[in-house]
This record gives C-alpha cells, structure tokens and sequence, in this order.
C-alpha cells in the first residue's frame, strides 16, 4: 500500500509544518509513501531542501521501494525546481513521476547556490569557495550589507553546513538564494537552507545534557542548549562557536535563524519577523531543517 | 629565533583542491598539526612563530578555534598571526575572547607593530610578558614591537 504525503503548493518553512504532520501520519506503517507536488506553484529553498529530507527520512524507513515524488505539473514550477538543483539530487532518493526539462541547474540567477550535497568536510569546502563570488556581489548591492560582510556571510554558511556533517549522522543538503521577499518585508533577502534526516539535535546532544535538564529534557531543551547556551554534544571547551557565530553575524545584520528538530522549532526573531520564539509539540520531523535570513539592510530601500 | 609559517601553503598541501578558505574543524585540525609539527622539528628552538594567513580566504569559527586557540593553549612558542584580514578577525577574535585568550596580530602596514588581539585581561597579560622576556619593546609611539627580526 502506498501512502500519500502532499506538497503544499506554496512550500516555505510556514506550511513545512502542513507537510510534516502529513508525512508523520504517513510515515507511521513504514509503508511506500507518494510525494505529491503536482500542485506546487512555489518553494523557497527550505521547502525543496526539506523535501529531500523527507525523501531520504522515507527511503531508510524500511519499506524496500524508494518513495514515489509527482513532479510539479506547471512549467515554470518545474523548470525552477530544476535550475535550482532539486532534481539532480531528487534522482536518488525519489522514483519520479512526471516529464522534467532538460535545463541545468543555474549559473546566473538569484540561486546564488543551487541545491548542493553535504556529507563531508570537503563538500563544505566546495560551498564556501563556490558561495563567495556571487554572495559577495548580491550582499553589497542588492542587500546593502557592507561588502566585509561577505566573509561572515560565508562563515555562517560553512558553520550551518558543518552541523549536518559533525551531528546529522547521514548527509544533507544546503540550498542559497536571493530575492524579493513581497509577502513579509516588501525587500530582498538572501536565504540559506540547510536539511538533513540524521539523528537532530537531541540525539545528537543527550549523551551529554539530558542528565542536566532531567524531565524537561525534550527536542525544545536541546534546541535551546544548542542555540541559547552555545553547548555542544564534545566536551572540548571550543565546541559550540558555530551557531553562537551565527547568532552574532545576524544580530549584526538584523537577520532571523530558526531550526527545526524533531518535535520542536526554535527562532532568534528579529524585529521584522512575527515568528514564535519556541515551538514545542509539532509533528515529528527527523533530523535538523536549518533556515537563516539576511533581508536588505533598510537604509538601502528607496 | 623566529620561525615563519605560511598558512596558506599548509592548507595546499592538507585540503585536495585548490580551496583558499579555512573552513571545518576536520581541516583546521590537519592545518594545526602540521603547523606544531614544522614547529617542533625546525632546527633552532622557536621563541616566536610567525603564523602568516596571508592568501587564506575565509576563516570560520570552526577553524579559528582549531587552529589559533589550540595553538595558543599549547604555548609552545610566542605566537604572532600575521597576514590578519579584517574578516579573519571577525572569527578569530571572538573564539579567542570565549577561551580567556590572547593573540599578538602583527599590523599589516609593515611597521612591524604588535596588537593584542581576544579576551582585554589575557591581551595586557600577553603584551607585559612579552616586553618582561625583551622578546618585544615599547616604541616611542606608545605601540609594541618585536625584538627579534
């Protein structure tokens, strides 16, 4: 039997929970699970970086054949979830359903990074050296960030990537683009995705703190010791300064970071954003969906 | 004696590619080993280490913690971190500042001046020592520079 798990048609981190609690109901009999976005009209890079999430979630979920995905049926959904690298990784972890054009994943766009694999120190390497070029061009003009803030920007990058890689347990993905966001902000953003199916955070962290938080221990306390106290799953006192850094980079460049983890989803909320700080008792999730902002610095907008 | 090292061609030779960027913690520890090992097998004993990162790209928290702080842990040598880009120091400054440590940065204008970089308590601590050892000096400008060539 095979068990259906739609695809919001607008797929961002809001309508993530939609599509979680649809693929924890699914999920639940380790039956083949069908992904379907033929109605997709729109995915940030967190929805297609969390669909390949839920794609690898279902293929090491027991049932011997690999998930079913229905591919978006309007053209131009299509050819940007290809020119954004979705499909290219989609392949391995999906049977595909539906005709995909021949386009390649882009060069010249506002993908400032398309959909990209991580599974290994050197693949962080490759998105750092890869990112620097077309972040730095898009951070200072567009976003008017200081253009010394391409080198943060890229630190934050390689540190987001690297908890896939020192906690996940399994690969990811990371996903970079820039555009206007209309919705929320009426200004241009540049948006990292990061997303894995590995352990998450509380796996990843309870050898070493869940004696310290007792009862309360849950994926919402480790979210927090993560990203509030800076701890880490190594007892060396240096761990832990990635995502403190992140934290400092988007304090200084008014930027949001929320990560998803299991049943939980914490946010540092900027003043533009009407996020809920902390999220506790959502649809489990596995593995760790990391989402990071930088919108246009405001005294740029005309 | 002071030893230079040139960080960038230690990366060449750690990381396959041709990457500029001192990125992981997997990398950094490679970097950092190499480093105490050219320093524990030069010839003359190593007063200061010139560490240069002149041509690193981008550093990250990773490996500013990996490479700078263990390296200053380990106190084997003064170590001086030239080649200091303001970005470097975005990463570097506050993983020193986390450990209670302090890193001599030599300015990039060629004056061969000295500043202390990381924790305020740690800095004055490191800058008295090094001026008590006569590995440095106070110039007439009221800066710090090093003794030896």
């Amino acid at each position: 039997m095979t068990r259906l798990v739609d695809v919001p048609a607008q797929f961002d981190d809001r309508s993530f929970e939609q599509f979680a609690g649809a693929y924890a109901e699914a999920a639940k009999d380790a039956e083949r699970l069908l992904f379907d976005a033929h109605a997709a009209e729109w995915a940030s890079p967190y929805g297609l970086v969390g669909l390949l999430a839920a794609g690898q979630a279902a293929r090491s979920a027991g049932s011997p054949d690999r998930p079913l995905l229905t591919a978006p049926t309007h053209a131009d959904v299509l050819t940007y979830w290809t020119r954004a690298g979705f499909f290219r990784e989609a392949g391995e972890l999906f049977e595909i359903h539906g005709k995909l054009p021949r386009v390649k994943p882009a060069e010249q766009s506002d993908v400032l990074l398309p959909v990209t694999p991580v599974r290994a120190a050197e693949d962080v390497h490759a998105v750092v050296s890869n990112i620097q070029q077309r972040a730095s061009a898009i951070l200072a003009s567009e976003l008017g960030l200081d253009p010394k803030a391409t080198m943060g920007f890229a630190m934050a990058l390689s540190e987001a990537c690297q908890n896939i890689v020192e906690h996940a347990g399994t690969g990811g993905w990371v996903a970079v683009q820039a555009y206007h966001w209309r919705r929320k902000l009426a200004r241009r953003v540049v948006m990292i995705a990061v997303a894995d199916a590995g352990v998450g955070f509380r796996h990843s962290l309870e050898p070493t703190q869940s004696k310290r938080f007792g009862a309360r221990w849950s994926d919402a306390a480790a979210l927090e010791a993560a990203l509030i106290q800076g701890v880490s799953r190594f007892r060396d006192p240096g761990r832990g300064q990635g995502l403190a850094g992140i934290r400092r980079y988007l304090a200084r460049w008014d930027g949001k970071i929320a990560i998803r983890s299991g049943t939980a989803r914490i946010a540092i909320v900027p003043k533009w954003d009407d996020d809920v700080p902390l999220k506790d008792g959502l649809p489990a999730f596995p593995g760790a969906q990391v989402l990071i902002i930088i919108p246009e610095q405001e005294s740029t907008t005309p | 004696m002071i030893q230079h090292i040139d960080v960038h061609a230690v990366l060449q030779e750690s990381v396959s590619g041709v990457y500029t960027d001192l990125v992981t913690r997997p990398t950094g520890r490679v970097v950092r080993e190499r480093i105490e090992r050219a320093m524990a097998t030069w010839q003359d004993p190593v007063t200061v280490a010139r560490i240069d990162f002149t041509g690193v790209g981008c550093i990250d928290y990773s490996c500013a913690d990996e490479i700078v702080a263990k390296l200053l842990r380990d106190r084997r040598a003064v170590v001086v971190l030239s080649g200091i880009s303001e970005g470097h120091r975005e990463a570097i400054e506050p993983v020193l500042a986390g450990h209670g440590l302090a890193a001599l940065i030599e300015r990039r204008d060629g004056s061969g001046e000295l500043e202390a970089l990381g924790a305020p308590e740690a800095a004055a601590a490191l800058l008295h020592e090094l001026v008590a050892r006569r590995l440095a000096v106070r110039t007439p400008a009221g800066t710090i520079a090093l003794t030896l060539a």
